[in-house]
């Protein structure tokens, strides 16, 4: 008997030790196929992967994307990211200096009058093979823009010159155009009606130049590669791996050039996730992250230095207005207005410093005549009121002749925020109003799609400045604006921004905007809900680097590295 | 011969008696048998009490716990469980515009108690012009000159006062004002303030939330507990317990249901192909295996547009249809091999002798003989079931908000999982745990009925 129990525990005891062995062996194998794998990693991948956030040594800065500029052809580049790269690869007539006022660009002087502008173009500012920009190459920036062939998103911002709108409509040849090179360093611009702010527009994208010979030899492909692009900026780009990466390196030939610091901005990553972006910067590997509210708690715990930015555009939910829709009724949207706060949705949702509670159209920061427009024409947007908030209810009831408003279909973007947003404003509504709200979440080509077509009945919308002053927000909801999603339609509305477009007097256009900011509240157009901000960590190497509310957002072209400190 | 030593008593007749054929132990069918046998499986047995706990859970748990898993309870967001709830009653808000400065004490200051509902500060002039920045930081200022999170800029010469309204939350706060350089930065002269801030509700929020039954109930200064959420709540103050029992619902009629379902369709398409066999049985089985090349995710898609399930409707009835449509092949393979095992048994040859007709064999031969294999494909359907609908609902397919489902709710949790670890954790343990019971049940059932075990023990 004892003998079988020894043997048994003999037994035991090899199975114990094979088990154990296997066990090891299996661990062993996994660490030496990561080993391996790694190895592999490391030597497929390129240089710039691996590259440190901030060099010194080479004046580099590596960075990341949230995604890639479609193309970099700037008569047709609408989105932040192609504005982004071509504000620091290409210069236009002005251009904006770190306090955010027009700065001489390619123009070094330049006189703007009620009917009509002449920009004078310094002698050396240079394209990156050496050839001298000149006032033909803007002219024929302008022309390609506003081609009909083209489509170009974005020709309506040159629409103040003279003829730019029946070019664009295919009624009048290019050449009608308002705009002459004299000669080659002297530019007319003749408008289209009187303008008072035409300084601010030319320092946009759309009028870039750009080169009639090397545009002709792309072959149409103009902008959509490193090589496809001629540079007259600050810096230039050297590659261009889609979809991975994007390489910027100063412009020998910028006239400028001593103002420029840095060697080279290296765009290493592209990628949407926020999470993975904090972590290249963990890992030190990009020189600058924004954060999220969830992030912020462990941006605390780093000791980082988190710096805030208002980045200029408006948060709100545009009703849509059109005839068959029951937000067009105004006791309705009256309600909706009342029954919520926006400050709840700031300080308690959303959670991000830099958000404020959303008041008006207009944002905070625009300028009227001495003082910002806000403080001189305050935005009196009614408090939460849920008591007004259903007696408006019952009145819209009444008048649609319903006993249940039917559930309303709310268009919102397919992000972290909006989510958040669109669901709380559902639980909102429902327990205030007891409305039904239904989320429609789409991309944002989708949504754009659904905006324009009016499939909803509200939408989660944003609008971003284009140049400063507050006509870039004012006319927004002027009916024969196509970014007017919703259709709204008022006469004395568009009365007031025909006042703002084509008055002179800072006086007079500041009331009409005024004027336009209490027809929106009056009669409920939008619920605004913040105006956006961002919170973001710099490396503390990097300094100079600017974020503009207009313009180039993040700007690195007066940045510097300075390991000293 | 006399060795043997038997005698004549020994060659007399025995008489028959009934006891030696009598059987001692008692009779008992195939389920009996079964039961008994999964009652010895302590894991399988605690399994089954579990998935009967989960089932109350999700039908008696919104009798018990009333609370509407859509309200939010925007006062207490992303609370992790066992929080303090206490709350004083205070004034309405009022917008603060910095007339109400107190001149006592120098520096930077508060201008009244630090709470919930706003914590308010000045300061004195630390330069004769100049623009602050403050600053609010959950650690007290180190070394590394990290000032925390910067809230807004602030200039002037004098009347220097913030109004901070930031998600705030009862705790510890450490502010900063600090004086701006020429380039923007933080500047060398800063002031620093420790502030402890309470919990406070005013009289009219604690009466919409249903806290206190009127207003007479309750005076300014009085204390009360904010609403309990057991589980805590998530990233709009909802309550997680009636959302996880909201979502038990919506995961569990998927998960039981849709198996339920393309198991009987299974069973039924294998059944008949099996038994009449030959080319109908050729044809049939070779239609399963087109089905099982169908991918699931492109149908689901597709059923959704088909049925005109619009935007912000539950995507529930088209993953259910899909689920069936797409899963049933596994099953009627399986059966039909059975069914076509079976056939050729003997006891089939001899009850077709004696003149059975097909429906007896069927329902009385060839399905209970099936039924082990049907019960566990059954089980471990489910877990699988309840996986879909978890990985659909996270990655948006599944159902609209506010309905909530496990998997939504990890999908939600894992955006805040470093920060407030509890929204991620409950409902993947609601999972986790519902996945493991019915495989461990599977797997006991299968020991369980497989009759070729019973000889075994």
């Amino acid at each position: 008997m004892s003998d079988i129990t020894s043997s048994e525990d003999g037994f035991t005891r090899t199975a114990g030790r094979q088990l154990a062995l296997f066990f090891l062996m299996a661990i062993g194998g996994v660490a030496a196929l990561m080993w391996v794998l790694s190895i592999a990693a490391s030597l497929t991948s390129s240089g710039t992967t691996t590259s440190q956030a901030v060099d010194a040594e080479t004046g580099t800065v590596t960075i990341a994307f949230t995604t890639e500029p479609p193309q970099l052809d700037s008569t047709l580049a609408t989105d932040m990211q192609s504005g982004m790269v071509l504000g620091h690869v290409m210069e236009g007539l002005l251009t904006y200096d770190a306090n955010n006022e027009i700065a001489p660009g390619v123009a070094e002087r330049w006189e703007i009058g009620e009917n009509d502008a002449t920009f004078w173009l310094r002698e050396d500012a240079r394209w990156s093979d050496g050839e001298t920009v000149t006032a033909h190459d803007f002219v024929f920036a302008w022309r390609t823009a506003l081609d009909p062939k083209r489509a170009s998103e974005y020709a309506f911002i040159l629409y103040p010159i003279k003829n730019a709108e029946a070019v664009n409509t295919g009624k009048l040849p290019l050449d009608a155009l308002g705009a002459q090179a004299v000669d080659d360093r002297t530019l007319t611009v003749q408008f289209e009606r009187p303008l008072a702010y035409f300084d601010k527009l030319v320092a946009f994208t759309t009028y870039l130049p750009v080169r009639q010979d090397f545009f002709e030899n792309t072959d149409g492909k103009y902008g959509a590669d490193a090589d496809k692009l001629l540079y007259n900026g600050p810096f230039m780009m050297t590659s261009w791996v889609h979809g991975a990466s994007l390489r910027m390196d100063k412009n020998p030939h910028y006239w400028n050039r001593d103002k420029v610091k840095l060697n080279t901005i290296n765009v290493g990553y592209i990628t949407p996730d926020p999470n993975a972006r904090l972590n290249l910067f963990k890992d030190n590997n990009i020189a600058l992250s924004g954060l999220t509210a969830e992030n912020l708690p462990s941006a605390l715990e780093n000791r980082w230095q988190i710096h805030r930015f208002v980045d200029g555009s408006v948060f709100f939910i545009e009703f849509n207005h059109r005839e068959d829709r029951v937000t067009r009724n105004l006791n309705l949207r009256k309600a909706m207005l009342l029954a919520q706060d926006s400050a709840e949705l700031v300080y308690k949702v959303t959670k991000i410093p830099g958000y404020l509670p959303g008041a008006s159209l207009f944002p905070t920061w625009l300028m009227g005549v001495d003082k910002p427009l806000r403080e001189e024409y305050p935005a009196n947007l009614p408090r939460m009121d849920l008591e007004l908030a259903r007696r408006h209810l019952d009145l819209a009831k009444r008048e649609l002749g319903v006993d249940q408003i039917p559930p309303l279909t709310f268009l919102t973007g397919d992000n972290p925020i909006s989510n958040i947003q669109s669901e709380y404003f559902q639980a909102v509504f429902k327990k205030n109003l007891g409305l039904d709200v239904k989320i429609d979440k789409q991309i944002f080509k989708q949504r754009l799609a659904k905006m324009t077509s009016g499939d909803f009945d509200l939408v989660l919308a944003g609008w971003g400045p284009d140049y400063n002053d507050p006509l870039t927000f004012g006319d927004l909801f002027a009916s024969w604006n196509l970014n007017n999603r919703g259709r709204y339609a008022n006469p004395e509305l568009d009365r007031q921004v025909r006042i703002a477009q084509s008055s002179l007097d800072p006086k007079t256009r500041m009331d009409a905007f005024g004027q336009i900011q209490q027809i929106l509240i009056d009669d409920a157009v939008i619920i605004p809900n913040y105006e956006r901000g961002s919170v973001y960590v710099t490396h503390p190497h990097v300094k100079g680097v600017l974020r503009r509310v207009i313009g180039a957002d993040v700007d690195y072209t007066r940045a510097w590295i300075d390991t000293g400190a | 011969m006399a060795e043997a030593g038997l005698t004549s008593t020994d060659f007399e007749r025995i008489e028959q008696s009934a006891a030696i054929q009598a059987i001692t132990r008692p009779s008992l069918s195939y389920w009996q048998d079964a039961w008994i046998r999964l009652k010895d499986n302590r894991r399988a047995l605690y399994s089954l009490y579990l998935i009967i706990a989960l089932l109350m859970f999700t039908i008696a748990g919104p009798w018990v716990w009333r609370i509407d898993p859509g309200a939010q309870d925007v006062d207490q967001i992303s609370q992790p469980p066992g929080t303090d709830r206490k709350a004083t009653v205070v004034e309405p808000f009022v917008p603060w515009d910095g007339t109400t400065l107190i001149d006592t004490g120098t520096g930077l200051r508060l201008a009244q108690p630090a709470t919930t509902q706003a914590v308010r500060i000045q300061w004195d002039p630390l330069t004769s012009t100049g623009t602050y920045r403050v600053y609010r930081n959950i650690f007290p200022l180190g070394e590394e000159r990290a000032f925390g999170l910067p809230l807004a800029e602030v200039s002037g010469s004098d009347g220097l006062y913030f109004e901070d309204r930031l998600d705030l939350r009862p705790g510890t706060y450490h502010y900063a004002v600090v004086v701006l350089d020429e380039f923007g930065g933080p500047g060398e002269r800063f002031e620093t303030l420790e502030v402890e801030l309470t919990r406070v509700i005013t009289v009219y929020e604690a009466l919409a939330k249903g806290l206190v039954a009127s207003t007479n109930d309750i005076r300014i200064g009085d204390e009360v507990k904010l609403a309990l959420h057991p589980f805590g709540t998530d990233y709009l103050g909802r309550d997680m317990l009636a959302r996880l029992m909201a979502g038990a619902g919506v995961s569990l009629f998927i998960g039981i249901f849709a198996p339920f379902l393309y198991v009987l369709l299974g069973v039924v398409y294998g059944a008949t192909a099996g038994f009449i066999g030959g080319r109908t049985d050729q044809g049939l089985m070779r239609f399963a295996d087109f089905v099982v090349a169908l991918p699931f995710l492109l149908f689901m898609i597709l059923f959704k547009i088909v049925f005109g399930i619009g935007p912000g409707e539950s995507g529930i009835m088209p993953m259910l249809l899909a689920l069936v449509i797409l899963a049933w092949p596994a099953t009627a393979r399986l059966v039909r091999g059975q069914i076509l095992q079976i056939r050729e048994e003997g006891y089939i040859s001899a009850c077709r002798l004696l003149g059975a007709k097909t429906t007896y064999l069927v329902v009385r031969h060839m399905i209970p003989n099936t039924m082990g294999v049907i019960l566990v494909t059954l089980t471990f359907a489910v877990p699988s079931a309840i996986f879909t609908e978890a990985f659909l609902s996270f990655i948006g397919m599944g159902v609209a908000p506010p309905t909530p489902s496990w998997g939504s709710m990890c999908n939600e949790g894992l955006k805040t999982m470093l920060t407030y670890p509890h929204e991620l954790v409950f409902p993947a343990l609601f999972i986790s745990i519902t996945v493991l019971a019915f495989n461990l049940l599977g797997d006991g059932l299968r020991d369980a009925l497989d009759a070729r075990m019973r000889s075994r023990e």
